[in-house]
């Protein structure tokens, strides 16, 4: 079976490459074709490799704080673009300031994520998840 | 070794730049250079960050200063009281938030917009440009201590004019580490030409007699940084800046995690720099250090991420720094609220008392490390003066280019990545795959036989795994990243 492409990048003003790199090389040992798009990624430029690449699943970090104000009617523009079925993950420190999990997890889904993530969140369950999201949705498009 | 000659910039050049850079945000207008050195004139010494800095170093004295920044005005003024009353910091920062910091003064507009809305920060610290001179002045005159401009701008030309005019009286940062960590694909040359405005700026105030302290970012990507990296580039920028007439220099490093090699880090970051200021003919400068807490991830829990700040804290008393930068228990979550953010200090204060009579740690290792250390950044600045053939500028860009200069995990797309660090079995910074850069071939053996005795110790071979197991290692509550 072909290995499915993953959109990566690290959105807005935000600078945080480590993480990023780490997940490139993890996700490309776990079964993925990731397209990395670095730091700094605007929501177009997601979606145009989404796009170019048919990859279903976008994955989006934010470390820095603005996260809330970058990730804004992502959703939105997904479907405005064509792409209204593709899987939509977040990660990383989210917000300003310490929130409880839940809190920042409802936001985010209710600004269109499929699935939100914290820095401690395991690697491998993650990965295991995006499998079987990436599965369900393409037999779903299928059915 | 070669001199570098490059000129001074000109005061035709830097006025004729200057019009353009006031015009890129419509605060501005508001600055004027006479007017800004009249009103530096009259801050008191001690709200003076090169006095205090100066003051530190005499006394041998460990400075403690937080990072923090809040998108409006008000709410950061309360900030700042706040981490100078609770916090007792000795110097106080000004953060910037990070969409100023790539010029992009529409969108922090915006999010001073929805912070307002909303009665809380939605930007990650202060946006110094859209709030303009005037209000910089109400932050820097509602305090008592020194504040300082800190951020990760590679072009901080309007954001210097206005926070110089706005009383700050240091401002962090330079052309290459201000670009390489901190941003995709702006030129080194473009960079360092930015910087070369902003070092000049601050050269103006200090020839009309007001010191303005400058501070090359010293921890890069801070993520396994191996000492002699951020010592060669602060070094570069420390040149630069004297060059343009800058007089108050602090240059910094980031805690590795092992403290010998973090107290033999530090002092031979003195040594090393007073030597090549010298040997490049400058004389008239006060350098001082500064020793960044842990700049990596930090465990969640706060007890564990208070010993990660008071294990910071001990060694930069024992290397001799001047001062500290401090974390907060918030640190893996992300920016922290006032409360956390003055208790890293509390945290931090507490250790330096302890430690304030007990300033110094010899031992052969630490020995051993400042003479391996020095060596690496000889090869490496060696190179660099040759590449640059007289500009050390131009040393600079070629040096990325070639890989002689390289910072592993940066985001720049100038840097070339390839060198690969890893921790040696008692927790040394050491380089597994040296990429391009110009070490001795005793050198490269010394760092590839520490890590086999690691590997050895592991019953393993040195793998990415390790590297990777090693940046996780303290957020998970260990130093060396050992196998499961």
């Amino acid at each position: 079976m072909n290995e499915p492409a993953v959109v990566l990048g690290v959105i807005g003003s935000d600078c945080h490459s480590v993480g990023n790199k780490i997940l490139d090389a993890f996700l490309g040992e776990h079964g993925f074709r990731v397209v990395n798009l670095g730091v700094m990624v605007s929501q177009d430029e997601f979606i145009d490799a989404a796009i170019e690449t048919g990859a279903p699943a976008i994955l989006v970090s934010s470390l820095y704080g603005h996260g809330e104000l970058d990730c804004a009617g992502f959703r939105e523009r997904c479907i405005e673009r064509g792409l209204d079925k593709v899987i939509l993950y977040v990660g990383g420190n989210l917000v300003v300031g310490k929130m409880p999990r839940e809190v920042i997890v409802q936001k985010f889904l209710a600004m269109g994520f499929d699935r939100v993530f914290m820095p401690s969140d395991d690697l491998e369950e993650a990965a295991r998840l995006l499998h079987a999201d990436i599965a369900q949705r393409q037999w779903r498009r299928c059915g | 070794m070669s001199a570098m000659n490059e000129p001074k910039t000109t005061v035709d050049d830097f006025l004729a730049q200057r019009e353009q850079v006031l015009q890129a945000w419509p605060t501005g207008a508001a600055v004027r250079l006479d007017e800004a050195i009249a009103y530096q004139r009259t801050i008191p010494e001690s709200k003076r960050f090169a006095s205090a800095m100066s003051a530190a170093k005499a006394q041998r004295r460990l400075l403690a200063q937080p990072r923090a920044g809040m998108a409006l005005v008000d709410e950061h003024i309360k900030l700042l009281k706040y981490l100078e009353s609770e916090g007792g910091a000795d110097l106080l920062p000004t953060t910037i938030d990070a969409y100023t910091r790539q010029n992009r003064y529409a969108e922090a507009a915006k999010g001073i917009e929805k912070s307002t809305t909303a009665g809380v920060s939605m930007l990650n610290g202060f946006p110094a440009v859209n709030h303009g001179v005037a209000a910089c002045r109400q932050v820097t005159e509602s305090v008592s201590r020194p504040v300082q401009v800190r951020h990760g701008t590679p072009d901080a030309r309007l954001l210097a004019e206005i926070t110089l005019a706005g009383g700050f009286t240091s401002f962090e940062g330079g052309g290459i580490s201000y670009n390489i960590p901190y941003a995709k694909n702006v030129p080194l040359r473009k960079s360092l030409a930015d910087w070369e405005y902003v070092d000049r700026l601050c050269g103006l105030y200090e020839e009309r007699g007001v010191s303005v302290n400058r501070e090359p970012f010293g921890p890069l990507t801070g993520t396994l940084v191996p000492p002699s990296i951020s010592h060669a580039v602060a070094i570069i920028e420390g040149l630069l800046a004297l060059r343009q007439g800058v007089r108050s220099l602090t240059l910094g490093y980031g805690q590795g995690g092992n403290m010998v090699q973090d107290v033999a880090a530090l002092r031979s970051l003195k040594r090393l720099a007073d030597a090549y200021f010298k040997e490049q003919g400058f004389a008239d400068y006060e350098l001082t250090t500064v020793f960044h807490q842990w700049m990596g991830g930090f465990p969640e829990d706060e007890a564990q991420a208070f010993a990660v700040i008071g294990w910071g804290t001990v060694v930069a008393c024992l290397a001799g720094a001047d001062k500290v930068i401090v974390k907060t228990p918030h640190e893996a979550l992300g920016i922290p609220g006032k409360e956390a953010n003055a208790r890293g200090l509390k945290a931090t204060r507490q250790t330096i008392n302890m430690l304030c009579d007990q300033r110094t740690l010899e031992s052969a290792a630490v020995d051993r490390e400042i003479a391996v250390t020095e060596r690496e950044v000889r090869c490496i600045l060696g190179k660099v003066f040759e590449l640059g053939q007289g500009s050390l500028a131009e040393g600079v860009v070629a040096a990325f280019a070639a890989g002689v200069l390289d910072v592993a995990f940066a985001p720049s797309v100038h840097c070339h990545g390839r060198i690969l660090p890893m921790r040696d079995n008692e927790g040394f910074i050491r380089i597994f795959n040296r990429g391009a850069i110009p070490f001795d071939a005793d050198l490269v053996a010394y760092h590839r036989e520490r890590l086999e005795e690691r590997a050895k110790a592991e019953g393993q071979k040195i793998s990415f795994q390790m590297v990777t197991n090693d940046i996780y290692a303290i957020s998970k509550g260990q130093l060396v990243g050992r196998p499961r």
